[in-house]
């Protein structure tokens, strides 16, 4: 599979717009490779837009994003689909679709009106049906899946696109705590393999404990990024959300843990 | 990675359900089931048609048809069929193809299964212009040729007035559901002001009917349609992703600027082609899609199953509009309207039933 391949994706001077509000202007960022990397901040930092932006859902006003080298909207939309894969926040499915029917929209990159079958595709769709833990459940249609079930056939279905870049956008802001380590382990998993992974986290020690990289952002700037470790400190806490804690490493895992958190009398 | 997985066969295992049809390197998904309906659905035009040249004031066999329409038999039949009968049945064949097919294509792209062509006026503008030209002089001047135009403009002003096509083509869906209310107030405006007789040679013009049919007309809806349809053979592979949200289609490498723009194109020249030749048929691009679903139960995208559907309704509308209440015609729109109004309130009650279990 590709993924050994080594992929790099990243944006230069990259200016982003809704409209006319601007709301990243002039970022430069580079994705680890083989690694996950969590973009956090506060709501309207401009972390979803950022990811769209990498994913060339939201074309930039100014600056480009850069895939191998090469400036994303210059590359045949197909040709990226087969290298960046992407699962958005908001994934409609069409009516009455199975989990392995979903799973086989994610070859689409890799077929064509007149090529629309091949050995390849079978082999990852069984291969995402295995790494999700689907199997059992591919035949069923997906309303009919829990939402962390649910959540794992989107995330085979890009899988299935067997491409070494996988953005995701809040990939567990629906689920309950279960539902959500389920599909944070299964990123972990993705990434042992050697994806390098991008995702947007709401919950600050979720992202610790995931992700490799954390990419700390405020105001469509990113204030600071590093290892979990390194970057995470009360005063960061401060300055994204305005709350006050106290940080502690997670006896397990080490990763740093929130406590004691209380917001800022003014 | 794959490793773990080997498998031993050269052959690829086909989805469940699904036909590969291989060609050297090029091979082609066929649902099985949705193959097998569409080929009765065939046969159900087939036989419709074989009853709509059989049944008339002259009454022939079904033998007597089918001979006739290979130029055999004798004189009588083979006038009848041929000279009489044929030109009809195909322009009931096309039109309710084109419809049928238009409106497939209209609500998988609005993502909502009331969405006709209809309600962007380009049948309520083609009417207008239709009835226009027969209002205006003693011998109207070809309204075929004036509701092609209607149609035309209507979706010029649509485009121009929206811009663009904007998110699924709500600027134009809305832009659209204007025109049309101005063509259809014209159009009542018109009927109005004239006297009684000229008003009802400009009636069927604003239901919808197959007995005004240039033939010219009807083999440019002919070309008209076996283009659109061999563009939607084409296309069906990416036309699977319109249900997605645009993120998705784009994440998966395909444009939805083009997708949407393609299959908007496609809806607005079948109607167009199609109102030209039959005017305004009420409720054809709503239940011929709703009844290829139903009855060939796609996974996909009942794009072939629409236009054979619509061509089944409108073959037997006609046929009943016909015979019916002999000698008087009834124009095909209001029998499409008259049975298509139940059929579509069946249909919601059987999936209410269904989806309440």
């Amino acid at each position: 599979m590709s993924q050994s391949d080594t992929v790099s994706l990243g944006a230069e001077a990259l200016t982003l717009k809704h409209g006319k509000t601007t709301i990243i202007e002039g970022l430069d960022i580079r994705l680890p490779s083989s690694k996950v990397t969590a973009i956090v901040g506060p709501n309207g930092c401009g972390k979803s837009t950022l990811l769209n932006g990498l994913s060339r859902i939201h074309a930039p006003s100014g600056g480009a994003v850069l895939l191998d080298g090469k400036n994303i909207h210059k590359l045949p939309s197909k040709e990226v689909a087969r290298r960046l894969a992407l699962l958005p926040q908001d994934t409609i499915a069409p009516d009455g679709i199975t989990v392995s029917e979903l799973i086989r929209f994610g070859r689409h990159p890799h077929q064509s009106a007149l090529k629309q079958w091949a050995m390849s595709d079978q082999e990852a769709i069984d291969y995402a049906l295995k790494a999700a833990d689907l199997s059992d459940l591919q035949a069923r249609l997906l309303d009919t899946l829990s939402g962390g079930q649910r959540q794992r056939a989107w995330i085979a279905m890009s899988i299935a696109q067997e491409t070494p870049l996988l953005l995701l956008d809040e990939p567990t802001s629906a689920l309950d705590l279960g539902h959500q380590i389920e599909v944070f382990e299964l990123i972990r998993e993705l990434s042992e393999e050697g994806k390098t992974i991008a995702m947007v986290v709401h919950d600050l020690p979720s992202a610790c404990r995931y992700a490799d990289h954390i990419v700390a952002m405020k105001n469509g700037k990113i204030i600071t990024q590093g290892s979990p470790k390194d970057v995470m400190t009360k005063e960061l806490v401060m300055e994204l959300y305005g709350v006050e804690c106290d940080l502690i490493p997670d006896p397990m895992t080490g990763s740093p843990i929130l406590i004691n958190i209380k917001r800022v009398k003014s | 990675m794959m490793n773990s997985l080997s498998t031993t066969s050269t052959q690829a295992n086909v989805p469940q359900g699904y036909v590969n049809l291989t060609v050297g390197q090029l091979s082609c998904l066929l649902d099985r089931r949705a193959l097998r309906r569409n080929l009765l659905l065939l046969g159900l035009v087939i036989l419709a048609s074989i009853a709509s040249l059989a049944i008339g004031t002259v009454a022939l066999s079904p033998w007597q048809v089918i001979q006739a329409l290979f130029g055999y038999g004798d004189a009588l039949s083979q006038f009848v069929v041929q000279d009489l009968r044929l030109q009809r049945l195909l322009a009931g064949i096309y039109t309710g193809a084109a419809f049928s097919l238009a409106g497939c294509l209209m609500q998988t792209l609005a993502r909502n299964r009331l969405a006709t062509p209809g309600i962007i006026g380009i049948d309520n503008a083609a009417m207008a212009f239709a009835v226009s030209s027969v209002v205006s002089t003693a011998i109207s001047i070809a309204p075929s040729a004036m509701a092609l135009a209607g149609a035309a403009t209507a979706t010029a002003l649509a485009f121009g007035l929206a811009g663009s096509s904007g998110t699924r083509g709500y600027r134009f869906i809305v832009a659209g559901i204007g025109i049309g209310a101005i063509a259809g107030a014209m159009t009542q405006l018109m009927l109005s002001q004239v006297d009684i007789d000229t008003a009802n040679a400009a009636y069927p013009w604003t239901v919808g009917s197959l007995s005004a049919r240039p033939e010219l007309m009807v083999n440019i809806l002919g070309a008209g349609l076996l283009f659109c349809l061999i563009a939607c053979l084409l296309l069906t592979h990416l036309f699977s992703l319109l249900p997605f949200s645009d993120a998705v289609i784009t994440g998966l490498g395909s444009s939805t600027k083009w997708l949407r723009l393609s299959s908007l194109s496609l809806s607005i020249i079948l109607t167009g082609l199609a109102v030209a030749v039959a005017g305004p048929v009420g409720l054809v691009a709503l239940i011929g899609p709703e009844m290829a679903r139903v009855f060939a139960r796609y996974r996909g995208i009942p794009l072939i199953g629409s236009a054979l559907a619509g061509a089944f309704i409108m073959v037997v509308a006609d046929l009943v509009g016909r015979t019916v209440l002999s000698p008087i015609e009834l124009p095909v729109g209001i029998v499409t309207s008259v049975v298509g109004g139940p059929y579509l309130i069946w249909i919601l009650i059987r999936q209410r039933s269904k989806s309440t279990i």
